[in-house]
């Protein structure tokens, strides 16, 4: 150990407990919460803040898959394109809807995964993600009476521009959408009410009618208003689909979850409790079995659990039931390293070392299966993480970062407070390490195998 | 205090197979039930203030066409519905229904998985447990490439202690999938993996110990140096899974319903894991060993004779 290590190691520590303490209140210079970096032009920004899953905070998860069996036939656009038009198109639904952090992400090609925290209304998540919102204008078709045809080519609300909602009729009580074409689809807005006026044309949304217009006179422009028997919601509904554009393609709801907000926060409840008597079972445990060394333990467990919160914070690692129980789990293996390491450094006092050669050779002796334990488990992990999806990728990050920081702490962090120790007179018993004085060296067996 | 932990391997071999065979037998039976994840459908988790019985809570799902609808008691008044696939608006409607009936709920969450993507995900799963399988061989044979041909047999050992601690976890799931309609998803998934890692690290711990007592005492028998490496490293193994029990102790008992299932899994898991790495592991090596000297002795024995 350097001179530099023990201040590295508690700058660490400083910097850890700073990122674990909630809501900053002070003020950085640039007045930011969390960290914020100005590099010339760059500017990165992050809030420092635990998030929480949708299973703790309530919420509904949606993973929607692109039907693009359903897609006409002939049309050729890449799935990855289809795929970000169709989250540019969710993203300002829900933007409207005003919900913090939504997550829109991609999964594979075809799917999509939607979270909407706070929102365990499922219809309308269902509403907002899977309505596609393709609106079409049909003229009349003269081969058969009644009917409405496709205009060739359809004319779609592809080209529209911001809709809006106002108010028609007596006391202005009927609420109506109001539309505009762009060019140039706006000269056959009025080509076509030329060609069909004093006739019906047909409105549909998703292949429904929402009304039916007669054309009373020839348009000026590209302007229109729908109106099919609104109530000022369904109106604003509608304005703001239309507005947030159709989706590319259909989309199917592959899986939903929903948890209600106070279920969530009964999880959380529920979690915490179960860490926190976890940590301390395992803290009297290795006090009582270790003595000095499991006191060293200790601190260097604190020192992990400071460690790992701080790297969550800071990722951000979202924590979801599963997260947690990844951690929990990864307290009881982050004290295996220490585990070994005292049962190596128990070994060594006993064959006659002195207590500086004796935490020198446990150290080095109980490396190897150190390392070699905590790359099986981060392996694991690595492979959750990658094929899992949702809570079992939760669970695999909590699970890999915790003994990738174990790691650190139990090796590096234990040892240093070990050598320092030792070094304190008062301390360098050979019972505080839980052996026995050295009178009854001598009667202990042979520790090597001697023949067979 | 020193166990003859080699020379009576067949004791240990007789209690794993006393433990785990009852399990295979449920598992051929079909006793592990997928959950939703792995079969489509939806779950419904709704808690009452005062829970309806189960049958009740039937009548209305299938006045509502739901009849397949399967229903079980939690504690708390928490009941959970099991259905083929809802749509979001037939779930609120089952909802609406349930309220109705038995007064206003407290909480709900609820789980859709259609039928398609549910194989999807048990493929994934099907994937994860091959390739970490195949990186966890790799890993062991890594670990053991100083032991030259003579790695193969530690391997093998280290596999066969893995697949005794999964068939273990998978078999009493089994007996519980059986009787209690314990079903199985991608967290119990999760579990297993675990499981492995775990178990895998626990024996290489041991193995590294034999290793390094065969470099210190090249010539010896492998028997002895099994023993004696094995309890050197005993306390060790014991305690690192106690160390992890304890948390998983604390999760299985107030970690909530929802984890309680995954928490029971690693708590098998690890336990079986900790006795495959002293009672199992390292006697497989030395039977092979065993087994390789009888062979070997019997072909020698003829070769004199012929010559």
């Amino acid at each position: 150990m350097t001179g530099l290590g023990p201040w590295l190691v508690a700058l660490v520590a400083l910097i850890a407990i700073w990122v674990d303490i909630p809501h900053h209140q002070f003020d950085l210079p640039f007045g930011c919460p969390g960290i914020c970096l100005r590099i010339g032009d760059r500017y990165y920004q992050q809030e420092i803040k635990t998030h929480l899953g949708l299973d703790l905070q309530g919420g509904t998860q949606l993973i929607l898959r692109l039907q693009t069996e359903k897609l006409p036939a002939g049309s050729n656009t890449p799935l990855d394109t289809l795929n970000e038009q169709a989250r540019k198109v969710i993203d300002r639904r829900i933007n409207s809807l005003g919900v913090s952090e939504p997550v829109i992400q991609a999964i594979g090609g075809d799917k999509i995964l939607i979270e909407l925290p706070g929102i365990a209304d499922i219809e309308q998540a269902q509403k907002v993600a899977t309505q596609t919102a393709f609106l079409e204008f049909k003229v009349p078709d003269e081969a058969n009476a009644g009917q409405f045809k496709s205009m060739d080519p359809p004319l779609t609300g592809a080209n529209l521009k911001p809709t809006f909602v106002t108010f028609e009729g007596q006391a202005s009580s009927n609420p109506v959408v109001n539309f505009e074409f762009g060019s140039p689809d706006d000269q056959r807005w009025v080509e076509l009410s030329k060609q069909y006026v004093g006739k019906q044309v047909q409105i549909l949304l998703d292949a429904k009618q929402i009304s039916a217009p007669s054309i009373r006179e020839v348009f000026s422009s590209g302007k229109g208003i729908i109106e099919g028997g609104f109530t000022t919601q369904s109106a604003k509904e509608l304005s703001l689909l239309l507005n947030s554009g159709a989706l590319p393609v259909p989309l199917e709801i592959a899986q939903s979850s929903r948890i209600e907000p106070t279920l969530g926060a009964e999880s959380v409840r529920q979690s915490l409790i179960a860490g926190a008597i976890g940590l301390l079972l395992v803290v009297a445990f290795m006090v009582a079995f270790y003595r000095l060394p499991g006191v060293v333990a200790v601190v260097a467990l604190a020192f992990y659990t400071i460690l790992s919160y701080a790297i969550f914070r800071l990722i951000p690692v979202t924590l979801t039931l599963a997260g947690i129980a990844g951690f929990i789990l990864s307290i009881g293996m982050a004290v295996d390293a220490n585990v070994l390491t005292f049962e190596r450094l128990k070994e060594e006092l006993r064959s006659g070392k002195s207590l500086r050669t004796a935490v020198e050779e446990g150290r080095k002796r109980a490396f190897p299966s150190i390392a070699y334990s905590n790359a099986a488990t981060i392996v694991s992990a690595g492979i959750l993480f990658y094929f899992g999806t949702g809570t079992v990728k939760g669970f695999a990050l909590t699970l890999g970062i915790g003994v990738a920081v174990s790691f650190f702490t139990a090796v590096i962090v234990t040892q240093m407070l070990l050598h320092g120790v030792i070094e304190i007179p008062s301390l360098r018993k050979r019972s505080l390490f839980g052996v026995e004085e050295r009178a009854s060296d001598a009667r202990r067996p042979e520790p090597r195998p001697v023949g067979a | 205090m020193l166990f003859r932990v080699v020379e009576h391997k067949w004791w240990y071999f007789l209690v794993s197979g006393i433990v785990i065979v009852p399990g295979l037998v449920f598992l051929l039976l079909g006793g592990l039930k997928p959950g939703i994840e792995f079969k489509g459908g939806t779950l419904l988790d709704v808690t009452f203030r005062e829970a309806p019985t189960a049958s009740a809570v039937h009548d209305v799902m299938a006045s509502l066409g739901h009849e397949e609808a399967i229903v079980q008691r939690a504690e708390g008044g928490r009941l959970l519905i099991r259905t083929e696939q809802l749509t979001p608006e037939e779930e609120v409607k089952a909802e609406r229904a349930l309220e109705e009936k038995f007064g206003q709920d407290v909480e709900r969450s609820s789980q859709t998985v259609s039928p398609s993507f549910s194989g999807e995900l048990v493929t994934n799963a099907f994937r994860a447990v091959v390739a970490a399988s195949t990186l966890i061989v790799l890993l062991i044979a890594f670990a053991f490439r100083q032991f030259g041909w003579g790695a193969f047999r530690y391997g093998i050992a280290a596999i066969v202690a893995v697949l005794h601690d999964a068939f273990l976890v998978l078999g009493i799931f089994a007996i519980l999938g059986y009787f209690l309609n314990v079903e199985v998803d991608s967290l119990f998934v999760t579990a297993i993996l675990t499981i492995i890692g775990f178990s895998v690290h626990d024996t290489i711990v041991v193995f590294d110990r034999i290793r390094e007592n065969l470099k210190l005492s090249a010539g010896e028998a492998l028997n002895p140096i099994i023993n004696f490496s094995v309890m050197q490293t005993m306390v060790r193994s014991l305690i690192t899974s106690f160390t992890t029990l304890l948390p998983l102790l604390a999760l299985y008992a107030f970690g909530g319903y929802s984890v309680r299932n995954f928490a029971l899994a690693l708590l098998l898991g690890i336990t079986a894991g900790t006795y495959s790495s002293i009672f199992n592991a390292a006697q497989v090596v030395s039977l092979w060993q065993e087994l390789e000297d009888k062979w070997r002795g019997r072909g020698r024995g003829p070769r004199p004779a012929a010559a």
